[in-house]
């Protein structure tokens, strides 16, 4: 996993599955990084293969940690179609913001 | 009269129907596919039926049994390859033989539902969603007594369980031993086979659920074909194999466990003296890893 901060935006990438395995890893790292106060936070799953419910319960805790944050975009950067239908299983995709680039 | 039926089999655009069993006995609003058209056959006078199964014949004639239930003498032939109508004539229906039912209802190659020429089954998963909701008014047939339109565009099974707080939306199917549960919402544009289940507050529209499925609660099933684990969007042609049973699994039972043999004491004993058969003692099957415990009973 790769998290850069470009200033504003905070991005994380290479993440080529998040379920129980690395959840927590993924959690305590990204939110590490959150008091740097960014105002995007862009996670790119264009790499990701692989979402259990651990690792939507890895995003949903980073969308209630900006949630208290006023103003803070979290976006989803690529993910691929069956990652998709599982944030669409579970109504994810109306929290976060899904973007194809 | 006579017929001959011959059974889709292998329709690379549509995988996942065929995961667990040949194309020919996919679930169909309760029926499969060669159910309804033995019915529709026998409506039209056939006594005598023929299928020509190339894949998984077995399992076809296990679906089949010997055509009573129709009133018709059936036939389960398999074949290495599926033939097309023309060759199905040449090696099956002797030139000129009386007693066929007339074109196009001698050989039918089972590729759409009857009447429904133009609405192809297996050409993409969205045509086959598309057929099935064309198909929906019709395959409630006087032989169907087990699912009834309880308001115009809404079948529901009778012995399925809708919560009074789920909401169901026209048109949509809900199949015999289903369990809508509260605060769901089934429909518009929703088929839910047998025996499935919806669990609180879950979304299914504009979708098709297989038999024995499990819609977790507040999971939402859009533009989705569901059976099992698998999750199929119809309209992207993207599949998942969704890993969370909580979220959507079967419901299924594994095949049962070969029976123990009784031990030769006790209820046994007294049986095998009386001369009782012994296999009549249950066998359970372990339970499925991950099916919610509170899965009604089917």
């Amino acid at each position: 996993m790769k998290i850069e901060n470009l200033g504003q935006c905070l991005s994380i990438s290479d993440i080529p599955e998040l379920t129980a395995v690395n959840s927590a890893h993924f959690r305590d790292e990204v939110h590490a990084v959150l008091p740097g106060s960014p105002s995007v936070i862009e996670i790119d799953l264009s790499q990701t293969r692989f979402v259990d419910s651990s690792g939507l319960g890895a995003l949903f805790a980073l969308y209630r940690a900006t949630a208290q944050r006023n103003g803070v975009v979290l976006r989803l950067l690529n993910p691929r179609p069956e990652i998709q239908q599982l944030l669409e299983l579970t109504q994810m995709q109306q929290l976060f913001e899904i973007v194809q680039r | 009269m006579k017929t001959l039926l011959i059974c889709p089999a292998i329709r690379r655009a549509v995988p996942q129907l065929a995961e667990d069993g040949p194309l020919a006995a996919a679930p169909i609003l309760g029926e499969c596919i060669v159910s309804h058209w033995i019915e529709h056959l026998a409506a039209l006078g056939a006594s005598r039926v023929q299928v020509v199964a190339a894949d998984r014949a077995e399992q076809v004639r296990a679906v089949l049994g010997d055509g009573a239930r129709w009133g018709v003498q059936l036939e389960v032939i398999a074949a290495n390859v599926e033939p097309t109508v023309a060759e199905a004539a040449v090696r099956y229906r002797p030139a000129d033989e009386p007693g066929w039912l007339p074109a196009p209802h001698d050989i039918v190659l089972m590729n759409h539902l009857p009447g429904c020429p133009n609405l192809p089954l297996f050409e993409s998963y969205t045509s086959w969603f598309a057929a099935l909701l064309a198909w929906m008014p019709r395959a409630l047939t006087p032989a169907r007594v087990r699912v009834s339109e309880v308001r115009p565009g809404i079948w529901v099974g009778r012995r399925a369980h809708i919560s009074p707080t789920a909401k169901l939306i026209a048109p949509c199917w809900i199949g015999d031993q289903v369990f809508v549960e509260p605060g769901a919402i089934v429909g518009p544009g929703a088929i839910v086979e047998d025996r499935s289940v919806v669990d609180g507050e879950a979304r299914v529209a504009h979708s098709w659920i297989g038999p024995d499925t499990f819609v977790g609660p507040m999971t939402s099933v859009a533009t989705s074909l569901a059976w099992g684990s698998n999750l199929t969007n119809w309209r992207s042609d993207s599949s998942l194999r969704v890993p969370d049973p909580f979220l959507l699994c079967s419901l299924a039972r594994p095949p049962t466990a070969p029976a123990i043999e009784p031990l030769d004491h006790g209820a046994g004993a007294s049986a095998r003296a009386a001369g009782a058969p012994l296999n009549w003692i249950p066998t359970w099957p372990a339970p499925t890893p991950g099916v919610p415990e509170s899965t009604p009973p089917s």
